[in-house]
């Protein structure tokens, strides 16, 4: 990104074209990382807030953490998946309220899980980009060398990789609360489980300070 | 005992008989697995969780990690087996050789000299072997005091006990080992029970779920294929049956 253009000499016209296309591709960069930093910004968010996680107490920990999931998860897909096939009958407010209270849930449940670093290192293995859709594989290791593995899924949007799923260890986040929200939408309706989510947050912040 | 135990079962299975729940059609057991499990989270919160901890209280890591490795390496035939079954001959080589190295060097399997010797630990069942020979999951079922498993996985009960060296001794030593692993393996889930209490909107499906999905990772052993990983990202709306099938998909 950073490497010299090579100028052609004698038309300083061109020469500027040159210039400015490359600072074109700069920004470009700068503004769209590709799969693989994406993860990467979270693990190192995850990672500041483990290792001041004392100082920045719980609630400093939310706020640490959930602009940058804003910025590296797609909450607007994830809330379509995650409803499934209801998803279609939702309002526009309906959804909106959901993906909002979604993101607040994920954002309170980073910062409970992350809350203490014992040498925890995040390792990225490897990079699959198909069409739209990445597979990033990482793990985080302990410092008594078992390693987890976290596996992300990614979706462009707009030019923007974002975040879509979580695997941790074989388990599918997106598909486990799939299933559960399911079956709460079924049963008792979508304003039933904004209710139940809201308390899970509420119940994150009384459980720990 | 075991009469009050099953009237107990019965008991719960009847309260339950008439619950007019939304039902998943990959559960159709869920009328009976519901109960079970309910039963299971009782006794797991009032007597196996309170022992649990206390036993992490009362023995330091290194003496709980063992522990672990002592049960791991006994089970470990079951393993090898199971390589051998899925054509694995590498890993068998291996594994052989790890079960021979940590019963003599590591001291009847306390110690683990084998990982650094380059023969890591693998994870093999028999129900990761019928998956990989190609059956799919069967039904779901929930058993009363072991938990989650399947039609798939079930046989592989049998095929753990009959290669488990333990099995063949007196009565007198394998209760109160059993006793312990029990309680080793339990303590081993404390953090896993933790977030499932903290996260899950009905811990049954929670952990249906979950079980379902490791299983899954494990036939593949931590790499399934990711042909699909764009499958339901395209569609704008999610409307069809196939789209259902195709997140579930996804790792």
């Amino acid at each position: 990104m950073n490497q010299p253009c090579p100028l052609p000499r004698p038309r300083v016209g061109a020469h500027l074209l040159t210039l400015f296309c490359c600072c074109l591709f700069a920004r470009a960069a700068l503004a769209a990382d590709g799969p693989t930093a994406v993860v990467e910004k979270l693990h190192g968010t995850l990672l500041t807030m483990m290792k001041d996680a004392a100082t920045l107490g719980r609630e400093g920990r939310v706020q640490t953490v959930a602009p940058v999931l804003e910025r590296t998860f797609d909450f607007q897909t994830i809330g379509r998946v995650v409803t499934g096939r209801h998803w279609k009958g939702f309002a526009a407010d309906t959804r909106e309220r959901f993906v909002t209270t979604f993101a607040g849930l994920s954002a309170a449940t980073y910062a409970d899980n992350f809350d203490g670093y014992a040498g925890e290192i995040f390792t990225t293995l490897s990079e699959e980009v198909k069409k739209n859709a990445a597979l990033v594989k990482t793990q985080i290791v302990k410092s008594d060398g078992k390693a987890v593995s976290l596996n992300y899924v990614l979706n462009q949007r707009d030019g923007k990789w974002r975040i879509v799923n979580v695997i941790a260890d074989g388990v599918s986040d997106l598909a486990l609360k799939r299933s559960e929200y399911g079956a709460v939408i079924a049963k008792e309706g979508i304003d039933a489980l904004i209710a139940k989510l809201n308390a899970k947050i509420a119940s994150y912040a009384a459980a720990r300070t | 005992m075991r009469g009050l135990l099953a009237l107990g079962c019965i008991a719960l299975l009847s309260g339950c008989a008439s619950s007019n729940a939304t039902r998943d059609p990959s559960d159709p057991w869920e009328g009976v697995n519901r109960p079970f499990y309910n039963f299971n989270d009782a006794i797991d919160r009032n007597f196996f969780t309170p022992i649990a901890k206390g036993y992490v209280k009362v023995t330091p890591q290194p003496v709980r990690s063992g522990v672990t490795k002592f049960f791991d390496n006994v089970s470990y035939l079951n393993v090898i087996a199971n390589d051998l079954l899925q054509g694995k001959l590498g890993d068998f080589a291996s594994d052989t050789g790890r079960f021979v190295v940590n019963s003599t060097v590591g001291v009847g399997g306390l110690f683990d000299p084998a990982t650094g010797l380059g023969m890591p630990a693998h994870d093999e069942d028999l129900g990761q072997t019928i998956g990989k020979w190609g059956a799919g999951e069967g039904r779901y079922m929930v058993l009363p005091l072991m938990g989650p498993n399947s039609l798939r996985d079930l046989p592989n009960i049998g095929s753990a006990m009959a290669l488990n060296p333990l099995t063949y001794l007196n009565p007198v030593v394998t209760i109160p080992l059993g006793a312990i692993n029990a309680i080793n393996a339990r303590a081993n889930l404390l953090e896993a029970s933790n977030i499932r209490d903290q996260a899950a909107l009905d811990p049954y499906t929670f952990v249906r779920e979950a079980y379902r999905q490791q299983r899954e990772f494990k036939i593949y052993d931590g790499n399934p294929p990711t042909d699909d990983i764009d499958d339901y990202i395209d569609q704008d709306e999610a409307e069809s049956a196939a789209d259902d099938a195709a997140v579930l998909k996804v790792y």
